[in-house]
């Protein structure tokens, strides 16, 4: 029986290679994630998102065709947002990408920060499902000015207790426990945040996206949250892909 | 003449959709809410007279804050003087205003210590901080006070949090948090 155990928990920290999980979770937990890392409860709201797609904005043929990339080229380029896009004049996340298309396709634009939106923007960047993120962040200016500015806001103190994004995600800190979590490098290939997320949350039991994901730990360390899709937050999520640049997209992702 | 016009036209017309579509973007500007959020330069504190006290309601008010996140979340009685609830000095409440958590210091994330549940390390231990750093000069009260106070005088890129320079606690509630890391436990 304690042989199974630990064959099952040594299973999982492979799958995971999140070594320290063993710390969040009880047994019956970690039986939990192994059943759905099989059966991810996301899947069904990606496919969701897929309708919506169809529904509002031309399905992957339209986005491809508002993009000016061909149908064939779409994974490897989703695989590089944020991005600088010229008519838009803004460099923009995938969901920004989203509303703008839905516009032009006659629909109101689904909030930043729906259900629906996170479903939509799931769909459309697990398109670039098994590429490698090929954000270039000195594409052009506007994306190096997007990156600075990511490195400013990730680094800087603020809120309620003076931490910054650093505070606990920097490499010293990295693998440290945070009151019984394991602080995540964001850019490992074990946790490759940018790679996996729209995730299922499993705290949450709801699919998030990367930016709301930013959005949490602002709210648990009292920094005041900044909004989605400001020029900040698009900042940050410029800053945060390019630390897992070269990692496997595998979206849903799954997470604790 | 005529080709040209219906040109800059249509130019016209793509222009105002391009803008059209950029405007059907949300792209608030969060600039006013970091500003607003920013930490003030690092600051050297000194202890108030009679800050360091073996009352026992004081080192349970600290031991409170040490160990609990904010006093929506925090469970159990409650130390004398400490509330659940942050009020404003100086506003009056109606029956309708809702009044907002108190934070405590969540300490216990990065320390361990005694009786700690869960204690991260992201911090050095704070365990029997009595005898190995107070009793032995290593130490002394107004370097503790000092740290939670605003940690950055002695390190800068502390990931240590800043509890007065932040406004998050009082001189009293610092005093109270020092109490209890120096006070033999049992
Ligand atoms: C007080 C500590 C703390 C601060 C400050 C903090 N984080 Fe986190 N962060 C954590 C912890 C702990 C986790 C893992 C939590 C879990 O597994 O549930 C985490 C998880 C994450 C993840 C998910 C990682 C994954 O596996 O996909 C991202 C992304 C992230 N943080 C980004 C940020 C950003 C951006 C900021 C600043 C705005 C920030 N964090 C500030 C502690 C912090
Ligand atoms: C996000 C992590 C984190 C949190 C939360 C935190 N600390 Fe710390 N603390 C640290 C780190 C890291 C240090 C190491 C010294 C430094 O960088 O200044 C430290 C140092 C200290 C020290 C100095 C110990 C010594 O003798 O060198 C004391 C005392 C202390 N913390 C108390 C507290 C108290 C009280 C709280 C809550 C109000 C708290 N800490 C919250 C990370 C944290």
């Amino acid at each position: 029986m304690i042989g199974k155990k630990i064959i099952l928990a040594s299973t999982l920290i492979g799958v995971l290679a999140f070594g320290g999980e063993q710390f969040a979770m009880s047994d019956s937990d970690r039986a939990m994630y192994a059943e759905m890392l099989e059966n991810n409860p996301a899947d069904i709201m990606v496919e969701s998102g897929n309708e919506y797609m169809e529904e509002f904005a031309g399905g992957d043929e339209g986005l491809a065709k508002f993009l000016g990339v061909s149908e064939d080229d779409l994974p490897a380029y989703i695989a590089g947002f944020p991005r600088y896009i010229k008519k838009l004049d803004m460099v923009v996340g995938l969901d920004q990408v989203l509303q703008a298309l839905m516009a032009e396709n006659g629909h109101k634009p689904f909030k930043l920060k729906s259900k629906d939106m996170f479903a939509m923007s799931a769909y459309a960047k697990s398109i670039a499902n098994e590429e490698k993120i090929n954000i270039d962040v000195n594409a052009n200016p506007q994306m190096k000015a997007a990156y600075a500015m990511g490195d400013e806001v990730f680094n800087t103190k603020r809120g309620g207790r003076g931490l910054s994004c650093m505070s606990c995600h920097s490499p010293d800190v990295i693998g440290g426990i945070l009151r019984t979590q394991p602080l995540p490098d964001l850019g490992s290939e074990a946790n490759k945040a940018a790679a996996t997320w729209p995730a299922y949350r499993m705290t949450k039991s709801s699919l998030r996206t990367l930016p709301r994901r930013f959005q949490g730990c602002m709210n648990n360390a009292l920094l005041a949250v900044i909004p989605l899709g400001s020029p900040e937050m698009v900042a940050l999520e410029v800053y945060v892909t390019d630390k897992a640049k070269g990692r496997e997209i595998a979206i849903p992702g799954l997470k604790r | 003449m005529k080709r040209l016009l219906l040109l800059s036209t249509t130019l016209g017309l793509s222009l105002a959709f391009a803008a059209d579509l950029s405007s059907s973007i949300e792209s608030p500007n969060a600039s006013k809410i970091i500003a607003k959020d920013l930490l003030g330069p690092a600051k050297v504190f000194t202890m108030p007279a009679g800050c360091i006290t073996d009352d026992k309601d004081a080192i349970a008010r600290g031991d409170f804050i040490f160990h609990n996140l904010n006093g929506k979340k925090a469970k159990g009685k409650l130390p004398p003087g400490l509330a659940k609830k942050q009020k404003v000095p100086g506003k009056t409440y109606g029956p309708q205003d809702k009044i907002p958590a108190k934070q405590y210091g969540n300490c216990v994330a990065c320390h361990n210590i005694e009786g700690a549940k869960g204690g991260g390390n992201i911090g050095p231990d704070l365990t029997s901080y009595h005898d190995f750093f107070i009793k032995t000069g290593v130490r002394n009260n107004q370097y503790v006070y000092q740290k939670i106070a605003d940690a950055r005088v002695d390190n800068a890129d502390t990931h240590m949090t800043i509890n007065l320079t932040t406004g998050l606690f009082t001189e009293r509630e610092i005093c109270d948090i020092t109490s209890y890391i120096v006070s033999i436990k049992k």
